[in-house]
């Protein structure tokens, strides 16, 4: 009895650690292969996928670079995340703000028709999407993806700044209320500084999804000069039929940056994640 | 907080720029599509009115009816497959084995990376000639069984969805903030009973999280019918239509001018997706009695 105890112990924790060491191996070896493989020249790749390179080609990256003007897509995208970061944030803090501090007819209607906006497939609104910026001129100009990335991006933000300035009692602006305090100077004095972890948690899951997004990169700007870093590594796919390891080296520059700042606010985007989530 | 008159203004002037926002971008497009679909559109000249004419040729396109289907795999793939996946890794994860939080960061990792590099690294594990699978496949001995994985009929389909569903780290996250929430107590008295590790999660923790497994599901379900990048890039449908989903389908009818198709097609995908959510929502609740 005892041992048979034992024995299927041993079992159960070798199984947990086979599922853990898999689900990791699976995640990251690829991810190590692309990097290996973007310092490799091509006639090493190509006589074997899993060998190391005999010297570091860095010079793909300089390749990467210089042949498919990634410096302009890059400064495409960040401008573009930034902007539409920076917007979404203020707009969903101010309706958040109005929500969760004021009890006004409609505001839990508001604030549900925002949380269903989560579930919304945005990729079967390409017509209407790309109609709206054609008659307000924008299609082909990147101020196109601000607005709409600043969009498409507020229910999720609003969720979580909600979220987080329900969970600080009014008294204290009640307080401030009895200074004298008034609803715009209490928004920039008591409240948003008091949910500054939100904002950031907001702030980075958006920044990722505008830094990720392709589909309206791709529907809304044709010229080779807007293009972001998502359109940008695709189009290798066409340039470099047989200059691999340069396109290797461009997605390993396109998902740095993502990779940075989810290793920089990691706390944030799980948080995140789970607080616009396990409610909707 | 009572509002006072002061404040009326503000609070509209603080939750008008987000309502206009919803009103363009969510509320008229959905509207516009539904009714543009019963309108023959090509984007430039004048609309005229079809009736159900759109619906009547999209449900008679071989290509379309596959895409559904398609969606219908994947979205149920999604729920059925990966779901379960992520929730016995978050109860074993939230047992904090040694590096959990190592191991948490690792898996979460594919959801910050653009679906655009992820399908761009995966076609590089597909390619026939240098791939990584049929290198490893040599690499074992299995020679025989390297194939071009996206061109042939039999295993695109398979290979565009797989890859994605072994990235738990999304549905996991979801899931290991409902067992952090869960109270102590029901821990302590599962221990008293004597249950073992086991038995706990399947009595204890499971029933408790059901909410964030709900969630889970309607996401996966949710995503899996919208899903656009891993085909558009991998095979862009191909072979022969094999691998079409419904977003590939409205976006080539848009390229060809047929904007009242792809309409209707988006409206199928909008009432499609509303159905999943409120009827998963439903068989949930129900359980509940």
């Amino acid at each position: 009895m005892e041992k048979e105890k034992t024995y299927s112990r041993v079992l159960l924790t070798v199984g947990k650690w086979v599922l853990i060491l898999f689900f990791a191996v699976y995640t990251i070896f690829p991810l190590i292969w692309l990097v290996i493989t973007s310092l490799k020249t091509n006639a090493e790749y190509f006589a074997n996928p899993f060998s190391l390179p005999a010297v570091p080609q860095w010079g793909n990256f300089a390749n990467a670079f210089r042949q498919a003007n990634l410096g302009q897509m890059i400064f495409n995208s960040v401008t573009v995340s930034f902007v539409g970061t920076v917007l979404n944030v203020t707009i969903a803090s101010m309706a958040a703000y109005a929500i969760s501090r004021f009890e006004f007819k409609g505001r839990e209607i508001i604030f549900a028709a925002f949380s269903a906006g989560i579930m919304v497939p945005l990729n079967a609104l390409m017509v209407p999407y790309f109609t709206i910026f054609n008659k307000i001129g924008l299609i082909d100009n990147l101020m196109s993806l601000r607005v709409l990335y600043a969009a498409i991006g507020l229910p999720i933000s609003m969720f979580i700044i909600r979220g987080f300035m329900d969970s600080f009692p009014v008294e204290i602006e009640e307080a401030a209320l009895l200074d004298g305090c008034g609803f715009y100077k209490r928004f920039f004095y008591f409240v948003l500084p008091l949910v500054k972890s939100g904002l950031i948690t907001a702030a980075t899951f958006q920044f990722i999804t505008c830094w990720n997004e392709f589909v309206y990169a791709n529907l809304l700007t044709s010229s080779p000069r807007l293009k972001t870093i998502q359109i940008g590594i695709r189009y290798f796919t066409n340039q470099f039929t047989t200059d691999y390891v340069s396109m290797y080296a461009a997605i390993v520059i396109a998902i740095i940056p993502s990779i940075l700042i989810y290793t920089i606010f990691q706390k944030q985007v799980i948080s995140g994640l789970t607080a616009g989530a396990v409610k909707g | 907080m009572k509002v006072s008159k002061k404040e009326r203004l503000g609070i509209v002037i603080f939750l008008l720029p987000a309502l206009i926002l919803f009103a363009v971008f969510f509320i008229y497009p959905i509207m516009n599509v539904v009714y543009m679909s019963f309108f023959n559109w090509n984007g430039i000249s004048d609309a005229t009115f079809a009736g159900f004419k759109n619906y009547i040729r999209i449900f008679s396109d071989k290509v379309f009816l596959r895409s559904i289907k398609n969606n219908i795999v994947w979205a149920l793939a999604a729920s059925c497959i990966q779901v379960p996946m992520a929730l016995l890794m978050a109860l074993i994860l939230s047992r904090k084995p040694k590096g959990w939080k190592l191991f948490r960061t690792i898996y979460f990792l594919p959801q910050v990376i653009s679906g655009i590099a992820l399908a761009m690294l995966w076609s590089a594990v597909y390619n026939s000639e240098f791939g990584m699978l049929n290198g490893l496949l040599k690499l074992v001995g299995l020679g025989n069984y390297t194939r071009n994985w996206l061109g042939d009929p039999k295993t695109a389909l398979i290979c565009v969805l797989i890859y994605g569903l072994f990235y738990i780290g999304y549905y996991m996250v979801i899931m290991m903030a409902g067992i952090t929430d869960i109270d102590e107590t029901y821990y302590e008295a599962s221990r008293v009973d004597g249950a073992n590790a086991i038995q706990t999660a399947i009595y204890i923790t499971v029933p408790l999280i059901r909410y964030s497994i709900v969630t889970c599901v309607t996401l996966a379900a949710v995503f899996g019918l919208r899903t656009f990048e891993q085909v558009y890039l991998l095979t862009n449908g191909g072979p022969a239509n094999r691998t079409s989903l419904v977003v590939l389908y409205l976006y080539n009818q848009m390229k060809n001018n047929n904007y009242g198709g792809a309409n209707a097609s988006s409206a199928v995908l909008i009432v499609v997706g509303a159905c999943v959510i409120v009827s998963i929502r439903k068989l949930f609740t129900k359980n509940e009695d």
